[in-house]
């Protein structure tokens, strides 16, 4: 019989530390048969674990083409992360999932896209940017708004630079006013401002938006003003998870448990659920 | 066997346990204290004297710590080990009905879209032999969530309380009748609560009302100590948790409560239910609304076991019953 709760054990093969409190992981299945038949869909979510710590729940920030290995991203905030912090190449970690819905790619397919992220909220979005750029006729005009507090809290720093390489994509860091170093060449000011000010059309596209509540709040609308419906506007929930498949009771957002029908949500969604996220 | 008396069900009692089925039953662990506790002898069987137990019989599908897999580190490579895979056969003696209809209740979480094989194993072990209420109290509203004292959802068996230091039995499974044979006895005399609240407001209340000041204000005494959810037959929500002990540990899953403030907390600190009255909404509306809307089951089965664990008056026949019916929708 099978074990819901028993996860695959995966080979940590590369460890990235991206700011003084965020790393990002990438592990590979032990069983070579796991490893062959493994598939997600980018924006679907993992419960990864050091063991003796325990489990945390993550999005799978690789892109699904990416067959040998997947990645997470995370900050060190609590017992797990400690523990994961402390993870070297070669350790084995525990990764349960892939759970959730990712994003709907084949409704996005012939739209513009538009990226906005704040801060730690990168992950989710790099894996879209990834999969996107590699499917990359399959979409129109590709912008992305990055911003975090300062320099020094910016992820995959160098990723930025190489997505701007790619033909019609936009690529705008900024950081909050103060938070900018001597040598910084991007913009100063928040996400939601420094987009407004980029003047993107986005009646034809589609944005994924996802950063810290105040972030959304001032971001949807900017959206709005330039044309985007709230139908075609999505997000990816965060939520405290044990189980993730619907059953330790603690993740809903009003009715809907943020595990199995999210962590994907348009904002049109959003409207119509209760403020229980 | 249609009727049974004191003695001839300790007997098969007994006979079972001999067997090496695991027996739970009502027994009195402290003067005014009686729980269903695994029985160490037929003679423990409590069967008169007793209202209900403070606890419930979801133990026996959902133990409060059950260990999900153990691992064993040396030093980069782990060996996950898996829990033993059969759980010894388990009969609840003298369950209640509102004890009885939760086993069915719990399945749908337990089964939607993924197979929980730890609550599935239990739940297939068990076997509910009911005793149907003859005497009800002021907490209990089996009849306002659609049961009764002699409702047979989720029984194998059920027995009728004679007064005369016998039972009539009623199999109504397989199970039921592997335990006590075929038997077809009729009901006996109930004394059901009387109807304390319409589902129908309270389902309204909870879905429409997210954010109405009822809930702060009714939530101010709560202490936020989970007694309504542990003894709750129904209430099933759980946390992961490793336990090391040098290199080897385990992965168990142990009760958790939707009235601890640990329970949504974010990482980041943010917390979606921050208030105690956030956390007693989310209690009403998971039991009233969302299961509901989820798995067509009322996610309670009014024993009031809540209320009566209290320690300071709430639960959720107090919060239902005093939800405001004139309030706009």
């Amino acid at each position: 019989m099978q074990n819901l709760y028993k996860p695959d054990l995966m080979e940590v093969i590369a460890v990235r530390q991206h700011t003084a409190d965020v790393k990002s992981i990438g592990l590979r299945f032990l069983d070579a048969e796991r490893a062959r038949q493994f598939t997600f869909r980018v924006g679907q979510f993992g419960i990864f674990s050091a063991f003796g710590a325990g489990e945390s729940t993550f999005n799978i920030c690789s892109s699904s083409n990416w067959r040998d290995h997947i990645e997470f991203c995370f900050r060190k905030v609590g017992r797990v992360t400690e523990a994961l912090w402390q993870a070297e190449e070669g350790d084995t970690l525990g990764f349960r999932g892939p759970y959730g819905h990712g994003y709907p790619f084949e409704e996005w397919r012939g739209k513009d896209l538009i990226f906005l992220g704040g801060g730690i909220a990168m992950p989710p979005i790099r894996c879209a940017i990834w999969y996107a750029l590699e499917n990359r006729e399959d979409f129109g005009r590709i912008t992305v708004v990055y911003g975090a507090r300062t320099v020094g809290d910016l992820v995959f720093v160098d990723e930025l630079a190489e997505w701007a390489k790619h033909p019609n994509v936009q690529v705008i860091q900024c950081v909050d006013p103060g938070g900018q170093t001597p040598e910084w060449t991007g913009e100063i000011g928040f996400v939601p401002t420094v987009f407004e000010r980029a003047q993107v059309p986005a009646d034809k596209a589609v944005a994924l938006v996802i950063g810290p509540p105040i972030m959304i709040k001032n971001t949807i609308p900017v959206l709005e003003r330039m044309g985007a419906k709230l139908s075609d506007v999505y997000t990816s929930l965060e939520s405290r998870m044990k189980c993730g498949v619907g059953k330790c009771g603690r993740c809903n957002a009003g009715p809907v448990y943020v595990c199995k029908e999210g962590p994907v949500f348009t904002f049109q969604e959003l409207q119509a659920m209760p403020m229980d996220y | 066997m249609t009727t049974l008396t004191q003695d001839a069900l300790r007997k098969l009692v007994a006979q079972w346990m001999a067997a090496g089925k695991v027996c739970v039953g009502p027994v009195r662990v402290a003067a005014g204290t009686v729980l269903f506790q695994r029985l160490a002898s037929a003679g423990d069987l409590l069967l008169d004297g007793w209202l209900r137990p403070a606890n419930s019989i979801k133990e026996l599908v959902l133990p409060r710590h059950e260990p999900l897999y153990g691992y064993r580190a040396d030093r980069n490579r782990i060996e996950l080990l898996d829990p033993p895979e059969t759980v010894p056969e388990q009969i609840a003696i003298c369950a209640h009905p509102c004890d009885a209809a939760a086993l069915p209740i719990l399945d749908k979480v337990f089964n939607w879209d993924y197979r929980d094989e730890a609550y599935n194993r239990r739940r297939e072990a068990t076997t509910v032999i009911t005793l149907a209420c003859t005497a009800s109290d002021d907490e209990c509203f089996c009849t306002s969530v659609g049961l009764a004292p002699d409702a047979e959802r989720g029984s194998d068996a059920m027995l009728f309380d004679r007064g005369d230091g016998t039972f009539g039995v009623r199999t109504l499974t397989d199970n039921g009748r592997a335990a006590l044979g075929d038997s077809t006895a009729k009901s006996g005399k109930t004394n059901p609560p009387p109807v304390k609240f319409d589902l129908f407001d309270a389902a309204r209340f909870a879905s429409r009302h997210f954010d109405d000041p009822f809930w702060q204000r009714h939530a101010l005494a709560c202490v936020g100590c989970g007694a309504c959810a542990f003894t709750c037959p129904v209430c099933h929500c759980f946390d992961i948790v490793d336990e090391r002990s040098g290199h080897d540990g385990m992965r168990a899953r142990n009760w958790d409560a939707c009235q601890f403030p640990m329970f949504t907390l974010h990482a980041s600190g943010h917390n979606p239910r921050h208030t105690q009255g956030d956390r007693q909404r989310q209690r009403i509306y998971h039991k009233f609304h969302m299961y509901p809307e989820k798995f067509g089951e009322t996610l309670c089965t009014g024993c009031g076991n809540c209320a009566r664990n209290c320690p300071v008056g709430l639960g959720v026949l107090p919060l239902v019953t005093e939800i405001p019916h004139a309030e706009p929708v």
